[in-house]
């Protein structure tokens, strides 16, 4: 018999990618619920607002499995998280949480799942760790930590990188790019909500998913430039990175908020939060030892992954 | 951590596991080693974090032949950096050939062979930011590069291998971060003054530092490295002679001796007779970004049959001096001379006077050539002046097919050529250094015989003409004198204390726990410049001294 699976965020890329994995499994039937309808989705579908306890009760009964995958804003991230809590304690589903790496906020050095919840890198991490400590309340529930997922069209660590290291606004970054990219490749993501759901004895876990040996950010943006063909790599300096996060990115995002209330869509490019380029510089590397003891995860080689992402940039060109 | 010894009280005793003395390519990178270690580090820095007058001035010294030797405060760096801080970014690994016994270089062969440091080069080349460590063009360029001289014989010198340049590295600013790590402590302005030896002499029980300010401090630790450079770590061994009346590591006359620099000149001019414009002498980059250059390297089968040391070549531009050779930019540089640091001055323009008359075609090839100086001063100032990675030299295309031959050659170890100390002192009651650079017939021999072959080679490939005066061999080679502020073998390791100061691990010969890193240690100096292996042999002495059991002590 097949277990139905409910995927909240479904719209967004890891939800999207969760669904095409879970479609191609025997033994589950994925639904994906979506904020409002979309005609590419090409999966079963159910649109509601995952913020509204009742709407969530309904759409949850008879439902095996919940994979929260809602990844946005921080107030929204907490609502849908109570509406789900609320309306899951009805229906007993096993819920599949995406907390973040985030959550070890400014934390240094080897991390794994017992490390202290920090949060202190602004209003997400803080929100992310907060919804922790709510699910930990519900014991029917796998809390997964991913590190940075990349991808073929991963929006945040792949296609945004793509496009800065073509732009040359990326590149090796000195000492600005020594911190350690905890990637994870969107299908080993998947493939650790799948393991959980199929393995009982995972309920109640909280998992890190990052691979192994993980490059540092110079690293990552150089062999990615590469398999882009954004070569020669430019050399960053400190007073360039000063100059995108302190002026480009306020000056962006005062535009991206702009171009938002116009009736039509623009393309904006994109832009380097000082919050990111801190995260460059951040020496954390993600302990996810217990995902490939437990889940059975072997992580997805970086050459393959990038080979892949690049490809797919090359192709949406 | 980083602080200041001027704010720690006189007399203060400080522990550690391992002390490292001097901040610069080979302390940091021995640091950077032993950052995840566990072991507490700490690590004495004479200077700031900037060039201090004072503490600059603690390097001064005497040189018998000042012909021949720079000062010896010029080509290093006493502050929180070392000489990286002024570091041109040539990196380049030694060749297998380099660490053989060979019976035409006296005093040749290392205790350890290419292999040992080869494991070692990768991270190296990293922590020097050059990209990976392949240095053949042939392999490095997954794009076909254009030949640097198309129908050139390679059977006496090769075009494949070439030089990486860091951006380059200032390790100070590059690695701050890094070195803030809990278990290491940087304390800057401590100058070392007295290494103290049990009785016996069989170990340091403690090193005693000095600031400028007066106060005064020791350290025990269980392992003591001097990084101090090939001539300052001389001076600390030979002035410690309280236990071992002829220094530390001294016993029989080694300290100091067999000091190199490289074989280092200018060299006649060639003619190309193929079309000027396929010719190559500038910089390839790679797909990292690292500015790359290739060179014409003698091949070490050839090195061997006739008895020949390490010699590389590059086409240059025709000497700066001489204003016939009617280049604006050349003539602008020349007339810009008084901007330019004496590091790089040195090279650039040599000490003859110049005549009024010279004086005058310089200026009007500088008034002819305006466009080009123009577009060179936009070059040298996107490329240059702002880019983070920097445009590693002045590279000029002869639009005519002339061309001068830049060389740089290995140096003969030389027992007599020799770095010791002078009777007056410094402000911190030690001694100063005396400079007795010296070159040998060998080192002439292989200039004289490099340059022939290529002659030879110009000629029979049709390429061209490589036209120089032989009996001026001798003179241009020396008239830079020791090249390059590379301070090399002064502290040579090898397996007898009678011909060497440290065993292969890099330990004094004779002293539990006391090791010496930096070029001084090299045993032969190759053509090869040593930063790249300063850091490498920095890198394996890190590995080492984790190995060590210290249970006990």
């Amino acid at each position: 018999m097949k277990r139905t699976v409910l995927v909240l965020g479904a719209g967004g890329y890891v939800g999207r990618k969760l669904m095409d994995a879970l479609s191609r499994c025997e033994d589950m039937q994925p639904i994906a619920c979506l904020r409002r309808q979309s005609s590419t989705m090409g999966h079963a579908s159910v649109c509601f607002d995952a913020t509204d306890p009742v709407e969530l009760e309904k759409h949850i009964s008879g439902i095996d499995v919940v994979v929260n995958c809602i990844g946005s804003d921080p107030t929204v991230m907490k609502h849908s998280a109570q509406a789900l809590l609320q309306a899951a304690r009805s229906n007993g589903p096993l819920i599949v949480h995406f907390s973040s790496m985030a959550v070890y906020g400014s934390a240094c050095g080897l991390l794994d799942e017992n490390a202290p919840l920090r949060g202190d890198i602004g209003a997400y991490a803080n929100a992310k760790v907060e919804i922790e400590r709510l699910m930990a309340s519900y014991p029917r529930r796998i809390i997964l930590r991913p590190g940075c997922i990349y991808g073929p069209g991963s929006p945040a660590w792949s296609s945004r990188i793509a496009r800065l290291l073509k732009a040359r606004r990326l590149g090796d970054l000195g000492a600005a790019g020594d911190g350690i990219a905890n990637l994870v490749h969107v299908d080993d993501v998947a493939a650790a909500v799948i393991a959980g759901i199929r393995r009982p004895e995972c309920a109640g876990q909280v998992f890190n998913l990052a691979m192994k040996n993980p490059p540092t950010w110079n690293d990552y943006f150089i062999s990615f430039a590469k398999a882009l063909g954004a070569v020669p790599v430019r050399r960053i300096g400190e007073k360039m990175l000063k100059a995108e996060g302190k002026v480009f990115a306020p000056a962006l995002k005062i535009l991206e908020i702009l171009v938002g209330k116009l009736p039509v869509s623009l393309d904006l490019p994109p832009f380097m939060s000082p919050g990111l380029l801190s995260l460059f510089r951040q020496d954390i590397t993600l302990v996810s030892e217990k995902a490939e003891r437990e889940l059975g995860l072997v992580w997805k080689d970086l050459e393959t992954g990038l080979r892949d992402s690049a490809l797919f940039e090359e192709e949406k060109k | 951590m980083i602080s200041d010894a001027r704010t720690l009280p006189d007399a203060t005793v400080l522990q550690a596991d391992f002390c490292i003395v001097g901040a610069g390519a080979a302390g940091i990178s021995l640091a950077l080693g032993l950052s995840q270690s566990g072991y507490k580090v700490l690590l004495l820095e004479s200077g700031g974090e900037k060039e201090e007058a004072a503490t600059q001035a603690l390097y001064e010294g005497h040189v018998v032949n000042p012909a021949l030797h720079s000062p010896t405060e010029s080509y290093r760096q006493r502050r929180f950096g070392g000489t990286t801080t002024i570091w041109g970014g040539r990196c380049v690994p030694y060749d297998p050939l380099d660490f053989e016994a060979r019976s035409y270089v006296p005093h040749s062969g290392w205790p350890i062979g290419y292999d040992e440091i080869a494991r070692y080069y990768p991270q190296a080349n990293r922590l020097c930011e050059a990209g990976v460590f392949d240095y053949r063009s042939e392999t490095a360029f997954t794009r076909p590069l254009k030949p640097m001289i198309p129908g050139f014989d390679q059977r006496h010198f090769t075009m494949d291998t070439m030089e990486r340049f860091s951006c380059p590295t200032d390790f100070h600013i590059r690695y701050h971060d890094k070195l803030s790590a809990p278990n290491i402590q940087i304390l800057l302005h401590a100058n070392l003054t007295r290494i103290a030896l049990s009785p016996d002499g069989n170990r340091v029980t403690e090193l005693e530092a000095k600031t400028l300010s007066g106060n005064g401090f020791s350290v025990r630790a269980t392992c003591f490295v001097l990084c101090a450079g090939g001539l300052e770590t001389v001076r600390l061994l030979l002035a410690n002679r309280d236990v071992h009346a002829q220094g530390i590591g001294n016993q029989h006359d080694v300290v100091g001796r067999y000091y190199m620099c490289h074989i280092a000149g200018t060299m006649g001019g060639i003619h190309f007779s193929i079309p000027p414009a396929s010719v190559w002498n500038g910089y390839d980059i790679s797909d990292e970004g690292i500015y790359c250059r290739r060179r014409l390297a003698l091949r070490p089968e050839v090195q061997k049959r006739e008895q020949l040391g390490s010699f590389v070549a590059r086409l240059h531009h025709p000497r700066i001096t001489d204003p016939s050779h009617g280049n604006g930019i050349l003539s602008a540089l020349y007339c810009a001379k008084p901007f330019i640091s004496y590091e790089y001055a040195k090279r650039l323009f040599e000490e003859d006077p110049v005549s009024w008359r010279d004086w005058c075609h310089h200026l009007k090839n500088v008034a002819l050539g305006a466009p080009d100086i123009m577009g060179f001063a936009w070059h040298m100032l996107r490329d240059r002046k702002l880019a983070a990675r920097k445009f590693p030299s002045v590279v000029i295309k002869s639009r005519t097919g002339l061309y001068s031959l830049d060389f740089h050659a290995e140096q003969t170890p030389d027992p007599m050529s020799r770095v010791g100390l002078a009777h007056d002192r410094d402000p911190l009651g030690m001694q100063k250094i005396e400079i007795d650079w010296r070159y040998v017939s060998q080192d002439v021999h292989t200039v004289k015989r490099s340059l022939a072959l290529l002659q030879q080679d110009m000629a029979d490939s049709g390429v061209g003409s490589f036209d120089y005066d032989p009996h001026n061999v001798e003179k241009e080679m020396t008239r830079y004198g020791a090249y390059g502020g590379h301070h090399i073998g002064t502290v040579r390791m090898g397996h007898s204390p009678r011909t060497s100061v440290t065993n292969s691990d890099c330990r004094v010969h004779g002293v539990a726990n006391l090791y010496l890193a930096g070029s001084g240690v090299f045993p032969t100096s190759s053509q090869a410049n040593p930063t790249l292996t300063i850091v490498a042999l920095s890198l394996r002495l890190a590995d080492h001294l984790q190995s060590l059991d210290f249970s006990g002590t």
